[in-house]
């Protein structure tokens, strides 16, 4: 192990900032926190954006390491204790100092901070806390806070850091505690869900002492997840909740934007639907407001894991991130869209045109008809779109010049829709002609992916019952 | 043939309303007049034969007759947007804002559900346009500290959205001065702790003054691009995305893509 005294600033950032580039968070959390005239910092529930690096993710937030030590020896990251590579850590000092800076140049919208784990879960996570305190209590810092909890640590350090963090995170890592058990050893499944039920418990009983009602907790007709034995253990122990530890001087609330977590993708060998019936399990039992999708890359070109060099499954992600917005915002559930026999998301088309063809006996839908979950599944409408369908046709019978005129992008949803009765040209609603049309339009893969994308990459995410066409694939290959 | 009797008024929400009153009281009837404003240098667009022109000197009492009467008799939100529709780069704003109030006025706050008329939808797309670009600049925007302790940003956006997003910083950095500056209009928002922030003119003004940093300055400004730089995956370097997220147009006045000169 490398460790260099008298680090400069310079080259801690360098090291930190580039060992956390693989963690994903986000600022749209959903919070609103007007400035207090005093103090430094607001919040904007929808996120800003404060610029997009070379890979066009946006930066929002200084996303740091607090450290690049770990006792631990995950096999997929590049921090494990196994690693030769040179180490470092910041000062709680140094984490505020470069927060307030940067914050006041509006280069960012607060801070993310994670963490390899230094001598102890509970030695990392009072450095950490250390750092928070600095921000909120000296430097009366008002902006967004994002940080780890790092499983493993005491309850009552989690307890604390809720009051100084905005958002709190734990990683699953995994999806399965069998691929967890093989790839990080000396992380369990119960450890990481455990301080995510604890966060929960605590921010559903702060909220309810302030009676502010949570949208996000609404009545589900079912609850899945339950055939999962970890998290049923998990939610049914009711020993979650710690003793209340607000520092007084402190008036925020807990964990005021909510949970996430992130899973790697493609390092182990579970389908799409395992990992979607994961996200979906947590979004229900848990009130995460994120899952968070990582590509898997071979960093340490470890020959126990897959290798990656064609590049990081990054269709795959986008797949999965589409589909779970499917069952956040458009009442889809897993089980519509995958199963036993179809257990993973089609490369080509996006999940919601997958899922259309399979039920082409829904469609055409009638635009003027339809109430808004039905407007809600048809591909190529969204959110935007079928609020916007919902309130003009309420001046208006709407035909397919005024759907353009909205600003509703018809490529898609040309093949699934009628206004007044009438499709847009004759259209065979078929399977085959459909998938042959939506295949021809190129929006089918994400910006930048679509050019470099080669076969080899694509079979993948291929399983024995999708055996793309030799045909398709080489018309893929040459857009 | 009938002569067209057009209102010349400034580029700005106050000169527009101001001919909104004028034009709407004048008794031609609305199918005989047309507004239209100076463009930004100052000029009008293109002066039209048979027709008779009016100079529209801007009114705040008239001006705030006409909000007054949008707020009550359409909306809050339709007053809103027809701000920013007033404040965007869309040549000939003023008729299509003269045009929709009309309608406005006859339907009420009802008027912004009926999407597929012409004029209400060239309305929203305008006001999405403004909107998209203030809340942009809420996180392009960059400030550099100056010897003094203020914080100095220069914009140079299509729309003039300085009104729409000194409010946020305001809001943000209660305890800072701080000038936001738009090149293109020679305008800025001006902040002092403990003070309403002001919009102000400033022909005057050298952006060249403010390019001189502290040795902190430029120690955080270097910081932040090797941030920048080290935050990328290398796996998934991607311009298309980059560029479709933050178009060229902004990055000339954002620290980290500043070239290195060291380097
Ligand atoms: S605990 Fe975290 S930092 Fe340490 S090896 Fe595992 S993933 Fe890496």
């Amino acid at each position: 192990m490398v460790i260099q005294e008298q680090m400069s600033i310079q080259r801690k950032l360098e090291i930190l900032s580039d060992a956390a580039k693989y963690d994903v968070a986000c600022t749209s959390s959903g919070v609103d926190r007007k400035g207090n005239g005093s103090s430094m910092g607001n919040s904007v529930g929808c996120g800003i954006c404060h610029t997009f690096s070379a890979d066009g993710r946006c930066i929002s937030l200084l996303k740091i390491l607090y450290t690049n030590e770990c006792i631990f020896d995950c096999k997929y990251c590049a921090n494990r204790s196994s690693n030769d590579v040179v180490r470092a850590s910041f000062t709680p000092e140094e984490v505020s100092e470069l927060t307030m800076e940067f914050y006041r140049r509006n280069y960012i919208e607060g801070l993310f901070l994670s963490s390899g784990i230094l001598v102890s879960p509970n030695h990392t996570m009072e450095l950490i806390l250390q750092a928070l305190r600095l921000l909120r209590e000296v430097h009366h810092f008002n902006g967004y806070i994002h940080c780890k909890a790092i499983p493993g640590a005491d309850p009552e350090l989690i307890e604390l850091l809720g009051w100084y963090a905005d958002r709190m995170s734990v990683n699953l890592e995994l999806p399965t505690s069998e691929s967890l058990k093989e790839l990080a050893p000396h992380k369990s499944r119960k450890n990481i869900l455990k301080p995510i039920r604890q966060i929960q418990l605590r921010r559903e009983s702060n909220r309810e002492f302030l009676g502010l009602p949570d949208k996000s907790i609404t009545p589900k007709k079912i609850i899945t997840g339950h055939e999962d034995g970890d998290i049923k253990e998990i939610i049914t122990t009711k020993t979650g909740l710690v003793p209340y530890q607000r520092n007084s001087m402190i008036k925020r609330n807990y964990v005021p934007a909510g949970q996430s977590t992130q899973m790697i993708i493609g390092a182990t060998k579970e389908s799409d639907y395992q990992i979607m019936s994961v996200s979906e399990a947590l979004y229900d039992n848990f009130n995460l407001k994120r899952v968070f999708y990582s590509a898997f890359m071979n960093v340490n070109q470890d020959s126990r894991l897959p290798v990656t060099t064609d590049g990081p499954p990054l269709l795959r992600e986008h797949r999965l991130y589409q589909a779970d917005w499917l069952l956040r915002f458009y009442g889809f559930q897993t089980k519509e869209l995958l199963d036993e026999n179809h257990p993973n998301f089609n490369v080509f088309l996006d999940p919601k045109c997958d899922w259309a063809l399979r039920h082409l006996e829904l469609f055409p839908v009638e635009v003027n008809k339809a109430d808004y979950f039905t407007l809600l599944r048809v591909p190529g409408i969204g959110t935007n779109s079928a609020q916007r369908i919902v309130a003009a046709r309420k001046s208006a019978v709407l035909g397919f010049h005024d759907l353009k005129r909205l600003g509703i992008v018809l490529k898609r949803a040309v093949y699934f829709i009628t206004c007044n009765g009438m499709t847009m040209y004759p259209i065979k609603i078929e399977e085959n002609f459909i998938t042959r049309q939506l295949l021809a339009l190129k929006d089918q893969l994400p910006l930048g992916i679509d050019k470099d994308i080669t076969y080899r990459q694509l079979s993948l995410f291929d399983d024995a019952s999708f055996q793309p066409e030799q045909r398709i694939t080489l018309k893929l290959a040459n857009i | 043939m009938d002569e067209k009797k057009i209102f010349l008024c400034d580029n700005s929400i106050d000169g527009i309303f101001t001919a909104i009153y004028l034009a709407w009281s004048s008794g031609f009837g609305h199918a005989n007049v047309k507004l239209e404003e100076k463009c930004e240098k100052g000029s009008f667009a293109n002066l039209e034969l048979f027709s008779e022109y009016i100079k529209v000197n801007t009114d705040l009492t008239l001006s705030v007759k006409v909000s007054r009467s949008i707020q009550s008799k359409i909306s809050e939100e339709a007053f809103q947007m027809v701000c920013r529709v007033a404040l965007s780069d869309y040549i000939g704003k003023a008729d299509l804002i003269y045009r929709f109030l009309i309608k406005g006025f006859h339907i009420g706050g009802g008027i912004l559900e009926h999407l597929s008329d012409e004029v209400v939808n060239k309305i929203f797309k305008i006001n999405k346009n403004v909107g998209f670009e203030a809340h942009h600049l809420l996180g392009f925007v960059r400030f550099s500290e100056q010897e003094n302790g203020l914080l100095f940003s220069s914009i140079e956006p299509k729309n003039n959205v300085l009104s729409l997003i000194a409010p946020h910083f305001a809001d943000r950095l209660p305890k800072e001065r701080f000038i936001i500056y738009d090149k293109k209009r020679n305008m800025a928002a001006l902040h002092i702790p403990g003070k309403q922030w002001i919009l102000a003119e400033v022909p005057d003004l050298k952006i060249g003054d403010f390019r001189a940093f502290t040795d902190q300055e430029d120690e955080y400004r270097d910081l932040w691009k090797i941030f920048f730089k080290h935050i990328v995956i290398k796996e998934r370097i991607n311009p298309k995305l980059q560029r479709n997220n933050l178009p060229l147009r902004f990055r000339g006045d954002m620290t980290e893509f500043e070239p290195d000169i060291e380097e």
